[in-house]
């Protein structure tokens, strides 16, 4: 019984991890209205910075943060910059810019496959680092402590994007876009720039992400494609553009995850997360949290 | 006989009420108008009927059988058709290529369906744009465009949707005297219009709708008179044909 | 040069072409790069029925490739049947599974349906993976089925020289595009580009949206699961990573994307384009840059999508009528 407990414990920790890599994908939603096929692929680049930051400077994984936000912030508003942006120009009348998913998804390939020619197949890993294997014990159970860090940066993260969406001039402005585009246009905001913004912020979210698992998760090229799905499942599950929903979401997937391979393989457990992504597609496919989007 | 009947039609979406308790019955071979301000639920009345949503309350009758229910692809099948308030051609294919669409609703040929819808082209009028890219045809060809498309799946009644907004003065007219064509052809007309000289025109009897109740029914002339339909469209400029 | 020359000429010159190629290309190599390159036209063009004309972006066809190439496989190895039968049975299972798979997802938006595909897609690879054996038929999992190259004639579909597969896969790639042709002049094509386009116009017009595009993507998936068939026969070793991984579903939905999908020759030339740079750039840069042509791959992908989102086969196809117009007066259309 105890043992259950600690899995669901476990789970819910590394799941809130989760939820952080997919928060940046439900809020890149929530404001562009687009599906970023590529937010795995960021989430390895925060990894890859992380790791590079860390082994460069010497320096406390976490406090690498100082070094990997600011990047993938610009990393992320960028990448919206040049290359999304011209879409939705070229795009305007389009209900559903499709067009944008095939654009991520070579963004997706162009991203793993550099890091593949860049930085080589190798999986890496921080082995010395403080954290490595580190475990908490709390009333008898073992609770690995970077999944510990990881979920409260889940939730600070997910708090501070809230408050800055809520209290902050340039947060409203980015909801405003987000629920009208032209109406905000109109009352002077910049809706590119609010989406080269929310891009931003994702990517910074997915940074942050990146740097909590760099302690224990191995980091290589494609490790970004074992995520970009999950986050995808995630935010279905949780509401696309639901803050609380992903961080729900994902300790659900997370609890799954952990409790499921005590009772089978690991790839079934796989096979019930795809299951249940495909029910609540089809039953409420607005998910948990979130906003009712007309088919 | 009654081609298409409603009998206490209401249509709410949420909590807003946008069509209430709505009676009318249209006459084969007539030309029934629908008028009202906008917001009034005209549309809303027209969708019901051609079934892209149910209504709320209501039956819905044509040819005596219940329709209420049915989808619009079944419905044309049958022999409604209806045309839309915002045009929706397929832009990325010809005149003729989006009216053989329509055309294949009797007939599983290609040929059958190209050579009818060449026929309904030239019947209105449009046998010299029908290589042209609908994406590319201008506003008065496009409302055209519609009712072409609607009539090639050979329709017993044709709901038109304001299909005169947005044309000049002298297209107007040629709309009107289409759509009397249509009707010496046999096809009873169901026509949505804010264009009164046209409205007036072309119909036999109007309806008028006006926050989602029909506030009175008759013709032309006793429908101009109406107190209740000045007062619903007071400030309108209109005048009988 | 009438119009009927015109439109005709290239395609039998291209026909006369193909067939020779074999007696000129004497390399084993290339042999096999031209094999795979007719593979990806039809699976390209299979696609398109769906992906093309039906207006949606499915990106989970490499279940029905999987689908094909199991079903045919097992048949032959464990009960002796031929393959030629086990492609059909295959092709059968595939669009039952397809239809399933669409009935609740083409309700969906389009980026959400993407997603279904892939889920499905990779839902069932990971479940042909985990699964050794279901009942008395073996899967053997992760491992794969290996064919053991012995019996060799049509009847067995195995070959010891690549040129009868080359003429096999050119044959159906022809079949394909002769059907695709066909549909796309039909009641069923008109159908699926008004659905794809207006859906709502459409359903006023008397078509079943949803009813026609279950159509077609039955039919796409029938036919990729021959593919998948045509893999085994070919490569006599299948395993769930090597025909049914979500990037065979995506190379097959970009080259299609690239070339210009809903036209007939738009993944033809997606593949004539694309999959010399995957197998050259493998043989020429494999060891030193892997991953390279996956790189110009997004990069193609990218440029194409914001300049020319309708794909190649637009300004080629309009470089082809301006040269025409010049040299005979008119081009095939008009």
């Amino acid at each position: 019984m105890r043992f259950i407990l600690e899995d669901i414990i476990n789970g819910i920790l590394m799941g809130s991890i989760y939820g952080l890599a997919a928060l940046g994908l439900t809020v890149i939603f929530g404001v562009l209205k687009v599906i970023n096929f590529a937010h795995g692929s960021l989430l390895m680049v925060g990894m890859y910075v992380a790791y590079w930051a860390v082994i460069l400077t010497g320096l406390h994984p976490y406090l690498a943060l100082v070094i990997v936000v600011p990047v993938m912030f610009l990393f992320g508003y960028f990448l919206q910059d040049i290359v999304i942006k011209p879409i939705f120009k070229a795009e305007k009348a389009v209900r559903e810019p499709i067009t944008v998913i095939i654009v991520t998804t070579g963004v997706w390939y162009i991203l793993d496959n550099l890091s593949l020619l860049v930085f080589g197949p190798q999986y890496r890993n921080l082995q010395d680092n403080p954290l490595r294997g580190k475990m908490l014990e709390v009333g008898g159970m073992l609770l690995s402590v970077p999944r510990l860090w990881g979920f409260f940066a889940a939730l600070l993260t997910a708090l501070a994007i809230y408050l800055f969406f809520q209290k902050t001039r340039t947060g409203r402005a980015i909801r405003a876009t987000s629920i009208d585009r032209e109406a905000a246009s109109l009352q002077g905001i910049n809706q590119y720039k609010v989406y080269n913004l929310a891009v931003g912020i994702g990517t910074a979210a997915a940074g942050i992400a990146g740097v909590s698992l760099v302690p224990f998760y191995n980091i290589f090229p494609s490790v970004g494609v074992l995520f970009d799905i999950k986050c995808f499942i995630i935010v279905v599950l949780g509401g696309l553009g639901s803050i609380a929903g992903a961080l729900l979401g994902g300790m659900i997937i997370g609890v799954i995850e952990y409790v499921g391979t005590q009772f089978m393989a690991a790839t079934w457990t796989e096979a019930i997360v795809y299951g249940l992504f495909l029910v609540f597609l089809f039953l409420k496919p607005s998910g948990l949290f979130g906003v009712k989007y007309e088919w | 006989m009654r081609i298409l009947e409603l009998k206490g039609v209401s249509k709410s979406f949420g909590g807003l009420k946008a069509v209430e308790d709505f009676n009318l019955s249209i006459e084969e071979g007539e030309i029934l108008g629908l008028i009202g301000p906008n917001g009034a639920g005209k549309s809303t009345i027209f969708n019901c009927i051609a079934g892209v949503y149910p209504p709320t309350a209501g039956e819905i009758y044509f040819k005596g059988e219940n329709i209420t229910r049915q989808r619009p692809w079944d419905l044309c099948r049958e022999g409604l058709a209806r045309t839309f308030q915002i045009v929706k051609p397929f832009s990325s294919r010809t005149a003729l290529y989006n009216v053989t669409v329509g055309a294949f609703a009797t007939t599983g040929k290609r040929a059958e369906a190209e050579r009818r819808a060449l026929k309904v082209l030239r019947r209105l009028h449009m046998q010299d744009v029908k290589d042209v890219r609908a994406g590319n045809l201008t506003i008065a060809y496009l409302k055209r465009l519609e009712i072409a498309r609607a009539l090639a799946t050979q329709p017993k009644i044709l709901l038109l949707d304001e299909v005169m907004a947005g044309l000049r003065p002298t297209e107007v007219d040629e709309m009107v005297k289409i759509i009397k064509e249509l009707r010496e052809s046999g096809v009873t007309i169901f026509v949505i219009e804010h264009i009164m000289r046209a409205i007036m025109a072309l119909s036999d009897r109007i309806a008028v709708l006006h926050f989602g109740k029909k506030i009175t029914e008759g013709t032309p002339k006793e429908v101009a008179s109406d107190e209740r339909v000045i007062k619903a469209y007071l400030g309108e400029e209109y005048g009988t044909a | 040069m009438g119009r009927n020359t015109i439109r005709i000429g290239p395609l039998v010159l291209a026909g006369v072409i193909a067939l020779g190629l074999p007696l000129a290309v004497r390399s084993v190599t290339y042999l096999h790069i031209l094999v795979l390159l007719y593979l990806y036209a039809y699976l390209t063009t299979s696609w398109n029925l769906v992906g093309g004309f039906a207006g949606v972006l499915p990106l989970g066809h490499s279940a029905f490739v999987g689908i094909g190439a199991y079903t045919s496989t097992v048949l032959s190895l464990q009960y002796g049947i031929s393959p030629w039968i086990g492609m059909m049975i295959g092709g059968i299972l595939a669009a039952i599974v397809g239809v399933i798979i669409g009935l609740p997802t083409f309700k969906m938006r389009g980026a959400y349906f993407a997603l279904a595909t892939i889920a499905f897609a990779e839902g069932i690879r990971v479940m042909v993976e985990n699964i050794d054996n279901l009942g008395p038929i073996i899967l053997n999992g992760p491992r794969g089925l290996q064919i053991p190259p012995l019996n060799t004639g049509l009847l067995n579909f195995m070959f010891a020289t690549k040129e009868p597969y080359y003429y096999i896969i050119l044959f159906m790639l022809a079949g394909v595009l002769l059907l695709t042709y066909a549909i796309s002049r039909s009641k069923l094509g008109h159908y699926l580009v008004a659905g794809g386009e207006e859906p709502e116009a459409a359903m006023a017009l008397g078509v079943n949206v949803a009813r026609a595009k279950l159509i077609a993507m039955a039919m796409s998936s029938f036919l990729t699961a021959f593919a998948g068939t045509f893999w085994a026969q070919f490569t006599l070793y299948i395993h769930p990573k090597s025909v049914m991984s979500l990037d065979i579903s995506f190379e097959i939905a970009f080259i299609a994307l690239i070339g210009g999908r809903g036209s007939i020759a738009g993944p033809v030339l997606g593949a004539l384009l694309l999959r010399p740079v995957t197998d050259f750039s493998r043989i020429y840069f494999g060891g030193k840059l892997p991953g390279l042509h996956l790189i110009i791959f997004g990069v193609v992908l990218i440029l194409v999508m914001i300049y020319q989102p309708r794909g190649l086969q637009e300004p080629l196809t309009r470089a082809y009528r301006s040269v025409t117009k010049k040299l005979f007066g008119h081009t095939e259309a008009a």
